[in-house]
């Protein structure tokens, strides 16, 4: 059975339609990369997922349960956990108080101290800013906070927005490294939403392209990357 | 009497912070103008009315009493009827609100006339002497106590769960959302705590003032002074402003007269929106998403 299955989902806002029908799985322990240009409903799905968007039509199932009517902070508790766009950090708190916020979501919330522990193995640099607000870090900073603040709630599955967006290749490296781990030791899944499609393909097992509201092509990343269509449109490869 | 119009000042202002705490808070954290937040500080001031005169409690006594007997009003207004309203409009919140306190105050009228009420405890005329200047203990107690409830809703922000629930909700809604705190149970109990402070500060009020149905409308100037001066949202911008405000409306009505006082604090008001909107205490990257 899949972790997460969606069906039809429509959304829009206002008159217009941003997901048409949209359709895709992920299986337990996967990590699935979801590309797309700039104004394909990325962002939009994910924020559907997540419950912040109503969608006009569709259904969402997230561990066999249907999760369409449940609010946000719900599905957060069911162990559904976001890395935003842009971070999103909570600016004027500490790196430590963004982690412990994090996780308030978790199923069973006496293992606060070991969670944010395992979030500073995978991040060392920030053990000495753990007490920082946490505008004040830098970009690949900020992301590794967004990121372990996610992995407090001891999520089943992380989505994950834009992970690459403004940040120097050797950090986008880094942390694409911290996801492979937490996949691998941890068996979270992983939804990649990304414009870097070669990266995302690179670290996923299955890609979909999403473009204006519809899934156009899905299939393996190996074949994906092969494919003349994806190398010309979003690869800029001829 | 400089020393005399300063140490006035200062008390006082301990009071009029701890009136506002609890309106910058929920305009921080929900983004709603709660009209009706001094008609919680006017029913304070009754509940010790009315427990002082019908059983003789202390009204030092009956603040507990004051503050959670608003904490319930605020929390189910909230609940019931503001969680409904704040994902509208602002300006249905700003009428609904409004609406709110045109009630509380008229069924305060209903309940208890309009008749001036005061509460004299038995240390209502003692004075102590403070820096050379005599003053009445019952002023030393409202701004200590002031004082007291403030810090102690700071630390609470800053160290408990809850508190730390409540900031992040006033600093991104959407994503204290995703990190499983639920927004509308944040604002009811924003809403609760924010009334529950101003119903101490009535009942602290009904030490130092006549107590009646108007006695909480005639804070609501201070109060968005204070909120504007202290920045909306921080509770200890509100502490320092309170006292700031006091201090100098006691100066203004010492070197030109009482009638001058509301124009100095508005005009210091003005002032700080020019300068320095924020507020003097507004944090950095506070609200950045809200």
């Amino acid at each position: 059975m899949s972790l997460l299955s969606v069906e039809q989902l429509a959304v829009s806002y206002g008159d217009s339609r941003v997901l048409v029908d949209v359709g895709f799985t992920l299986q337990q322990g996967e990590i699935v990369a979801l590309v797309g240009a700039n104004g394909a409903g990325k962002t939009t799905l994910l924020r559907t997922l997540t419950g912040l968007v109503s969608p006009r039509s569709g259904s969402i199932t997230f561990d066999g349960q249907p999760i369409l009517t449940v609010p946000p902070y719900e599905r957060a508790r069911l162990g559904l956990a976001m890395v935003p766009e842009g971070r999103r950090l909570f600016q004027g708190l500490t790196v430590r108080q963004n982690l412990e916020l994090g996780s308030r979501a978790a199923p069973d919330t006496s293992h606060k101290t070991e969670d944010i522990d395992f979030v500073f193995e995978l991040f060392p640099e920030l053990v000495r800013l753990q007490n920082r607000l946490s505008g004040l870090l830098s970009g690949g900073e900020q992301q590794m906070c967004a990121i372990g603040r996610a992995l407090t709630a001891r999520p089943r599955m992380l989505l994950i927005d834009e992970m690459s967006l403004g940040l120097a290749p050797v950090v986008v490296e880094r942390i694409a490294g911290v996801i492979r781990t937490i996949n691998r030791d941890r068996g979270i899944s992983i939804l990649l939403v990304e414009q870097d499609v070669g990266l995302a393909l690179e670290i996923a097992a299955r890609g979909y392209v999403l473009d204006t509201g519809r899934i156009i092509i899905d299939g393996p990343s190996s074949e994906l990357l092969l494919r003349d269509d994806i190398r010309a449109a979003y690869l800029g490869l001829q | 009497m400089l020393a005399q119009a300063t140490v006035n000042g200062i008390l006082l202002g301990g009071l009029y912070g701890l009136a506002t705490v609890g309106f910058s808070m929920v305009w921080g954290v929900m983004g709603v103008i709660n009209l009706a937040h001094t008609a919680f500080i006017t029913l304070g001031a009754y509940v010790t009315y009315v427990l002082f005169e019908r059983y003789g409690l202390d009204p030092l006594l009956s603040m507990p009493l004051a503050m959670a007997s608003m904490f319930v009003l605020g929390y189910g207004i909230q609940r019931l009827i503001l969680n409904h309203v704040i994902r509208t409009s602002l300006l249905l919140s700003l009428v609904v609100t409004f609406g709110i306190e045109l009630v509380l105050t008229d069924a305060t009228v209903l309940i208890f006339t309009s008749d001036v009420r005061s509460v004299n405890a038995s240390y209502a005329s003692t004075s102590v002497a403070v820096f050379g200047t005599l003053v009445p203990v019952v002023r030393l107690l409202a701004a200590g106590l002031s004082l007291a409830l403030g810090v102690g809703f700071f630390v609470f922000l800053r160290r408990a769960s809850l508190g730390q629930a409540i900031l992040a909700t006033a600093l991104d809604r959407e994503m204290s959302n995703l990190m499983g705190i639920n927004p509308q149970q944040v604002f009811a109990l924003t809403a609760g705590a924010g009334a529950a402070l101003a119903g101490a500060a009535g009942s602290l009020s009904s030490m130092l003032f006549p107590v009646s149905p108007t006695m909480g409308v005639s804070f609501l100037g201070a109060v968005f002074v204070i909120t504007v001066l202290g920045g909306i949202g921080s509770v200890e911008g509100c502490i320092v402003a309170g006292f700031l405000y006091g201090l100098v409306q006691a100066w203004a009505a010492y070197w030109l007269g009482t009638s001058f006082q509301e124009i100095v604090a508005f005009a210091m008001f003005l002032g700080v929106l020019v300068v320095r909107p924020q507020g003097l205490f507004g944090r950095a990257f506070f609200g950045e998403h809200a």
